[in-house]
């Protein structure tokens, strides 16, 4: 079977959910694993993902042709590596359609690189509707819905079913206010904060170490559902990721 | 002897895309495994021939030699298509010029197979230029086709019109060619190969090339949905039918081109 690496794409169809805060998180958990990273800021009015790591995360415009082609071009031609698409909520269509017409999953796939929708929840009935379109017209792709309890408090698990039996939902805690003032500066990182700042672990360090575990248990998931769409599971039908050719 | 089949593509107007329709049929015919040659009269320099070098012509319609290559050799060539790319505002006279030297009478004894596209333009003018095609047309697959290649919405019709003369021509099947994706188009241009090999990312002399992929998936996506709409009208049934069955005994399309 061959090794996978994640195209992690935090999206939303709604803004101020918390996708630029989960992006952020993810690339510094690569970081800290000592894992290259790259990253695509796909909200060019406001590009906050690329201003806070500007070797690692490129901006694109995905309104234009060429837009499209820097960020599918470029993820078909570079070596398979973690890369996490902060999705805009005004491209959040687009992005998906233009996906499906061009055939870039399959082609992904390949090249050894495995497409992950992290979907934003809240239980809006448009978001739940969203979330349920996108499944159904992107069957075949890893989806992962995520809580982020700062942005909604309720989450319905019915209304959010990931793709597979393997991969469960992914939960970010609130923080408190003050805290979550800390985060927000431009200059902070939370890998610089946890290796610097001494003293017993506060509220930041517990809340990292929580949603780190959480991506790294994600990992092993995603390699676990892998592995029993590879060899079957009893009663279960064998699903290829790959697409059926136009 | 099988039967060929003979499409004539034309336009009253240039810049509808006449040529770029063409190029679909020959990549479908290709993909088929249907042996296929086209002839492009933009003599003397002609966009045809420079996407399909290997399987097209430039000839000069008005000349008799030239007539005479196309259609004494039907039966005996290899392909059992030929495409005829006629030149924009000649469809009517070129159809004039068949029915002069026998041609349309060879379709209607069933010696060939005879299709028309005729590419229409946005005006209601057009509308009128369908009458005056369907005079030579009652032997031949008549196809209309609105070609948005290039734009999402230019056709003037309001409802009331298009069904009254759509109603009028009732063997005339209408095809739709969707909008394709600028930048996609362009690179194709600059490429000068055909829509089946950009999509699998080859070069003129069938060399490895770059292209975006991308834009090979948009025009991949495309091709299928025009491909689509020629499995729709089941042409490659049509031109298999005249394949597989021989023309009537004795009779090779007898087409007289006599100098008028």
């Amino acid at each position: 079977m061959a090794q996978l690496t994640p195209l992690l794409i935090v999206a939303s169809p709604r803004p101020r959910v918390g996708k630029t805060l989960l992006a952020r998180l993810l690339i510094e958990f690569f970081q800290s694993a000592g894992r290259p990273v790259t990253g695509y800021d796909l909200n060019p009015r406001e590009p906050v993902l690329a201003g806070r790591f500007p070797a690692l995360v490129e901006t694109v415009d995905i309104a234009e042709t060429l837009g499209q082609m820097a960020l599918f071009d470029r993820l078909i031609a570079q070596a398979p590596h973690p890369t996490v698409i902060d999705l805009g909520y005004r491209p959040f269509d687009q992005f998906f359609a233009v996906m499906a017409e061009i055939g870039f999953e399959r082609e992904a796939f390949r090249r050894g690189l495995e497409p992950v929708v992290l979907f934003v929840t809240d239980p809006a009935p448009a978001t739940v509707n969203a979330y349920a379109d996108l499944q159904r017209n992107l069957r075949g792709m890893s989806f992962v819905p995520v809580h982020n309890e700062a942005a909604a408090t309720i989450f319905n698990k019915e209304d959010f079913p990931p793709s597979s039996a393997e991969l469960s939902p992914l939960r970010m805690a609130r923080l408190s206010a003050i805290v979550r003032g800390v985060i927000d500066r431009p200059s902070f990182s939370f890998n610089r904060y946890v290796t610097e700042r001494l003293g017993g672990p506060t509220e930041i360090h517990t809340w990292v170490a929580d949603i780190f575990a959480e991506f790294r248990e994600l990992e092993l998931r995603l390699i676990m559902s892998k592995l029993k769409l590879n060899f079957g599971a009893r009663g279960a039908p064998r699903r290829r990721p790959e697409r059926q050719a136009s | 002897m099988a039967k060929p089949t003979v499409i004539v593509v034309g336009a009253d107007k240039g810049g509808v895309g006449k040529t770029t329709v063409a190029r679909t049929l020959l990549d479908y015919f290709t993909a088929h495994h249907v042996p296929v040659r086209a002839f492009d009269t933009e003599s003397p320099k002609g966009t045809l021939k420079r996407f399909h070098s290997d399987i097209s012509d430039i000839v000069d319609v008005t000349s008799v030699p030239d007539q005479m290559r196309i259609f004494d050799t039907l039966s005996t060539a290899d392909a059992s298509v030929t495409v005829i790319d006629v030149r924009a505002g000649l469809l009517s006279p070129t159809l004039r010029s068949l029915r002069d030297i026998g041609f349309l009478d060879a379709a209607k004894k069933g010696q060939l197979t005879f299709v028309v596209f005729h590419i229409l333009g946005s005006s209601i003018a057009s509308l009128n230029e369908i009458e005056e095609t369907t005079a030579f047309t009652s032997d031949a697959k008549y196809f209309l086709v609105k070609n948005f290649i290039n734009n999402t919405s230019f056709f003037e019709w309001d409802q009331a019109t298009h069904a009254a003369y759509f109603k009028k021509f009732k063997d005339a099947v209408e095809i739709t060619i969707p909008k394709l994706n600028e930048m996609a188009y362009e690179q194709v241009e600059l490429a000068s190969v055909p829509f089946l090999s950009f999509v699998a990312n080859k070069g003129p002399k069938g060399d490895a090339a770059n292209y975006s992929f991308v834009l090979r998936g948009y025009v991949r996506h495309w091709l299928g949905n025009v491909w689509a709409e020629f499995d729709r009208i089941k042409l490659n049934d049509i031109v298999a039918a005249g394949a597989a069955q021989p023309a009537p005994a004795g009779s090779n399309p007898r087409v007289q081109v006599v100098r008028s």
